[in-house]
């Protein structure tokens, strides 16, 4: 068992499961080790139940299913998600002890498809936060420079794929939580159509705002998942590059941003225009105030949830995730009120756009992976915190409920990924993850795998 | 507007029903000292700015359904 297979696309380990060249129990094993060795350097996960997978794999071996797309592959989830037997934890101190007996639905799903949960994943406290800094179980590295973050909030997730530790990984994007995180460590994230990936059984951030996505090595690997997680699973849509027409934000999306992320961008542009793609500039709606908008919803909707928890715990929750809370119930109903209009707005002025074109093109983030412990970095002399750098790309997308995925199309000078966002219209993610495919198998653009030593 | 102070703060917190949160987060969230939340003032005043535009009778956005 090597570790190029650790490494392997879920495809690829779908297909030497079924051939027999692997079975799931040494699947499970290979993967065993690796936490076993890589847990602690990577801080991946708050809890792994590698003997329950053992029983599962051995079941699996014995009586294989051909029929189950999913099955025998080893998966983990972020610690947001309800695995029956376990204690959902949201990587904080006030959950310890939160032992649930049911699972998530997208936990059912992937079981039901006979994926093997192998472990739940380290993340930002409540997945307030794009840093993925955790006081708790501490700060995933980044696979390919372990002095950068992995990215957040799904921070564990990331990890847990960018270290060869598990084949694919469920996590929750709000704001960017799990594409920006996938960008950052050279893998592919993906957020589906608002509401279409059930969020059941998943600690809620903002009810308005949250999506469940999925991390990955490979685009086809999306599609999979996509397919065992999805409502209303549709048959793909065969869509050729030739005529496609890709959409290039005027303003924005290419502001403020790293020069060699835009070279790796330009250098996507001119391969899709070789393919037959039509570019179109589009103008986009005035971003000016669209974090404002989003915080003001974000902060009143944590509130309301945590609120369950605050007198009895409230002592237990980080000072930082305390202090957000706070802001929420400083806010007005209005205030609130008029911030989800905002977003209806929005979404009506991206659905023009999208009469234009058939996807939107953009840098997945404005950055490469930050420094651990940084506060702000600073582009074209602007400088903003980090994790509002590291979604500064990604969070419209969460507000309008597009479909969005993020791959990586390039590697900056210092050794980090860059990554490209693709943005579908509202229930084309089947139509965005084809294309998505399409770009990275045509691409000449190969990831080189993290040197972990 | 007028600029907040901690007193709105603390009479939200004792005369809305609202969790006790401490003295010291109420007044980091008016003069931040700690650089936990640094612009709660620029977000009202933003939040100020769109309470002006009118947007005519465009509802909360909700579900998203198929076109």
């Amino acid at each position: 068992m090597t570790a190029t297979l650790a490494f392997a696309s879920l495809n690829e380990i779908s297909t030497r499961l079924r051939n027999r060249e692997v079975s799931a129990t040494e699947l499970i094993d290979l993967y065993a080790d690796r936490i076993e060795r890589l847990a602690e350097e990577s801080k991946a996960f708050i809890c792994v139940d590698i003997e329950a997978a053992r029983g599962r794999a051995a079941s699996i071996d014995k009586n294989f299913d051909d029929e189950l797309p999913l099955n025998g592959i080893p998966y983990t989830c972020k610690d947001l998600f309800d695995v029956k037997g376990l204690p959902t934890t949201g990587g904080s101190q006030v959950l310890q002890d939160n032992l649930v007996h049911k699972d998530a639905e997208v936990v059912k799903r992937m079981n039901q498809a006979g994926a093997n949960f192998i472990g739940k994943n380290n993340l930002h406290e409540f997945a307030y936060g794009a840093t993925g800094e955790n006081t708790l179980y501490g700060t995933p590295p980044n696979p390919y420079d372990p002095s950068r973050l992995a990215g957040g909030s799904s921070s564990g997730s990331a990890a847990a794929v960018g270290f060869g530790l598990c084949a694919a990984a469920l996590g929750t994007d709000t704001g960017g939580s799990v594409r920006a995180p996938a960008s950052l460590c050279g893998l592919v994230g993906f957020k589906p159509t608002y509401g279409r990936i059930s969020t059941e059984g998943v600690i809620p951030y903002s009810w308005t705002l949250d999506h469940v996505g999925t991390l990955t090595r490979k685009v086809a690997d999306t599609g999979l998942l996509f397919d065992s997680l999805a409502s209303e699973p549709k048959t793909p849509v065969q869509t050729s590059l030739h005529n496609l027409t890709i959409g290039i934000p005027q303003s924005f999306f290419f502001d403020r941003c790293d020069s060699e992320i835009l070279d790796s961008i330009d250098a996507l542009m001119n391969f899709l225009r070789r393919e037959g793609a039509i570019l179109k500039p589009v103008p986009m709606p005035s971003m000016e105030f669209t974090r404002t908008v989003s915080l003001a919803v974000q902060m009143p909707e944590a509130l309301s949830y945590h609120n369950r928890y605050l007198e009895q715990r409230g002592h237990l929750y980080s000072q930082d995730f305390r202090a957000g809370l706070a802001l929420g119930q400083c806010l007005l109903a209005e205030q609130y009120i008029r911030g989800k209009r905002f977003i209806e707005t929005y979404r009506n002025d991206m659905d023009r756009v999208f009469a234009e074109v058939d996807v939107i093109l953009t840098p997945a983030t404005p950055v490469i992976a930050p420094k651990i412990g940084v506060i702000e970095v600073t582009v074209d002399g602007y400088a903003e915190p980090a994790g509002n750098a590291i979604t500064r790309y990604t969070s419209f997308f969460n507000m309008t409920g597009h479909p969005a995925i993020t791959l990586p199309c390039g590697m900056h000078s210092k050794g980090l990924p860059i990554g490209a966002q693709l943005v579908g219209k509202h229930f084309g993610d089947e139509q965005l993850i084809d294309i998505a495919q399409q770009v990275e198998s045509d691409y000449d653009f190969e990831l080189p795998l993290p040197d972990l030593g | 507007m007028k600029k907040l102070d901690k007193q709105t703060l603390i009479g939200i917190r004792d005369q809305f029903g609202s969790y006790a949160w401490d003295d010291a987060e109420i007044s980091e969230l008016v003069e931040p000292k700690l650089g936990i939340i640094t612009g709660f003032q620029e977000l009202l005043d933003q939040l100020e700015v769109l309470r002006k535009i009118d947007l005519e009778a465009t509802p909360p956005a909700g579900d998203i359904s198929p076109k």
